[in-house]
């Protein structure tokens, strides 16, 4: 049997040990947090004194997360069927086509992506009015 | 008792394997006698599920056929949708859609990378490179809202604008990746350890790979020059200079070589599109959902994904859902007439390593 030393191929790979010396990629978790990108696709949120209650965002969703919510209290007098929409995230795949199609652009995404729960029901968000 | 024979699954709970996938191999000690591919693990109805919804709708399941990399299905889609409906995209447009693509193509070698490593116990380098990628899904994420699943090459153009000072963030990136890839030169490519591995394991002629219709680095591995950018170029590829880059051996290493040549040509092709980028538009005015109706007709695009030719058939009926859409990736042969053939005659230990030289994804197989 031929022996053959690949002698760089050998030697080559111990310069992974000068990553000693380098800094990390990553970041202390949950002590330092990562900030979202501007325009990341997180959670809803809906100004709720511009949603004219006209259920496109609902029309257009293809996973039917999205309900027309009926409500009491009149947020603005444009939305004459008083619903607002509510997003199930239990079917929501973030793709943002509701955003899209909003006429008064009221709805939009925000940064925030974590909802830690113990009840099923929560997935069932009504989106924050900002 | 004599137990000669045994047969074992490899998957599809195994972390040598590339997906929800599973290989029934028959073996005599070691060596493999005979390998059955099994897939249906991972079902989810694509091409039916599409059927159901309008084009715009469809959109945003395309990306989910291949998670390492999502952006091929997005710009096949696009251009089917778009040559159906007669639509003319904006040239920025275009650019942003290679500059993408592009991206999206070095990620999905450094996953590659990752995977190739660990299937031979060259844990660090699968460290580095997933969080190398992780550099270039933070663009992504600040391009497109979000790091995987993007939904952002939209029939028409794309959803959004370039962020401010974005392309000088790519400049920088790619002077880092230059830097960087050297250093998996070192631990990783020429490796005496993954040499020793990889050279004459897993071996394609270029008559089998002809014949049996294998694509990407499959193809470039036994030396056939076959890119699909160069071949039937699509978007501005034949206004940028790039190589395509082959080897002659046919095996696991030759693959390894073309997939690393072919970070450099990523890189080279991202720096013109980071000099030549057009201002304009980039976005063309569309009808609403219901008002967008595809003709009575059918088109076949295709693009060159990280692992091959990509290939969507699409066909309109006049309404404003799509009849049939077909998605042909380059898994579905790659994992059955080649792997099953491959694996006959290797090593039990081999089987990850060769299995991650093919490119197989099992979510294109099952769409």
């Amino acid at each position: 049997m031929k022996w053959s030393v690949d002698l760089k191929g050998t030697l080559s790979p111990l310069s992974i040990l000068t990553a000693f010396w380098q800094k990390p990629n990553t970041i202390a978790y949950p002590a330092v947090k990562k900030e979202t990108a501007k325009g990341y696709r997180g959670f809803h949120t809906n100004f709720l004194a511009d949603c004219i209650g006209c259920a496109n965002c609902q029309d257009v969703c293809m996973n039917d997360a999205i309900d027309m919510i009926k409500t009491d209290k009149e947020y603005n007098a444009k939305n004459a069927s008083q619903c607002i929409p509510r997003i199930d995230y239990g079917r929501c795949c973030w793709c943002s086509l509701c955003t899209d199609v909003c006429p008064p652009d009221s709805l939009k995404l925000e940064g925030d992506y974590l909802n830690v729960t113990k009840h099923a029901s929560d997935f069932l968000y009504m989106p924050k009015d900002k | 008792m004599e137990n000669k024979h045994i047969t074992i699954f490899h998957g599809p709970q195994h972390p040598g394997i590339t997906g929800n996938m599973s290989i029934e191999l028959d073996l005599i000690g070691e060596t493999i006698q005979k390998a059955t591919t099994h897939v249906g693990y991972l079902h989810r109805g694509f091409e039916k599920l599409i059927e159901r919804r309008t084009v715009i709708q469809a959109f945003t399941i395309v990306c989910r056929i291949c998670v390492p990399e999502p952006d091929p299905n997005e710009a096949n889609f696009a251009m089917a949708v778009e040559e159906l409906a007669g639509l003319e995209v904006t040239l920025r447009a275009q650019y942003i859609r290679v500059m993408v693509l592009e991206l999206s193509r070095l990620a999905a070698q450094f996953l590659w990378m990752a995977g190739q490593s660990g299937s031979i116990g060259l844990y660090a380098v699968g460290q580095w490179a997933i969080a190398d990628r992780d550099l270039i899904l933070d663009l992504f994420e600040e391009l497109t809202g979000a790091r995987v699943y993007h939904m952002y090459i939209y029939p028409g153009g794309v959803r959004r604008d370039l962020p401010e000072g974005f392309l000088e963030r790519v400049s920088t990136l790619l002077e880092y990746m230059k830097k960087r890839l050297k250093d998996y030169d070192d631990i990783f490519i020429n490796n005496a350890s993954f040499k020793s591995r990889a050279i004459g394991v897993g071996i394609i002629s270029k008559e089998e790979a002809i014949a049996n219709g294998y694509v990407g680095q499959v193809l470039r591995g036994c030396g056939i020059k076959a890119d699909v950018r160069k071949d039937a170029p699509y978007l501005v590829y034949d206004e940028l200079e790039f190589e395509v880059p082959t080897e002659t051996a046919g095996d696991v290493y030759a693959r390894a070589l073309v997939r690393r040549a072919e970070m450099d040509q990523s890189i080279h092709i991202l720096e013109q599109v980071v000099t030549k980028m057009p201002e304009g538009e980039v976005m063309i005015k569309m009808p609403t959902h219901r008002k967008f109706k595809l003709p009575k007709d059918d088109t076949w695009v295709k693009v060159e994904s990280a692992r091959g030719e990509f290939a969507y058939y699409m066909a309109g009926d006049g309404s404003e859902k799509i009849r049939r859409m077909q998605v042909r990736g380059p898994s579905l042969v790659h994992a059955y007439t080649l792997l099953e053939d491959l694996l006959v005659g290797a090593e039990l230990s081999d089987v990850a390593l060769i299995m991650n030289s093919l490119g197989i994804c099992p979510p294109e197989i099952e769409r």
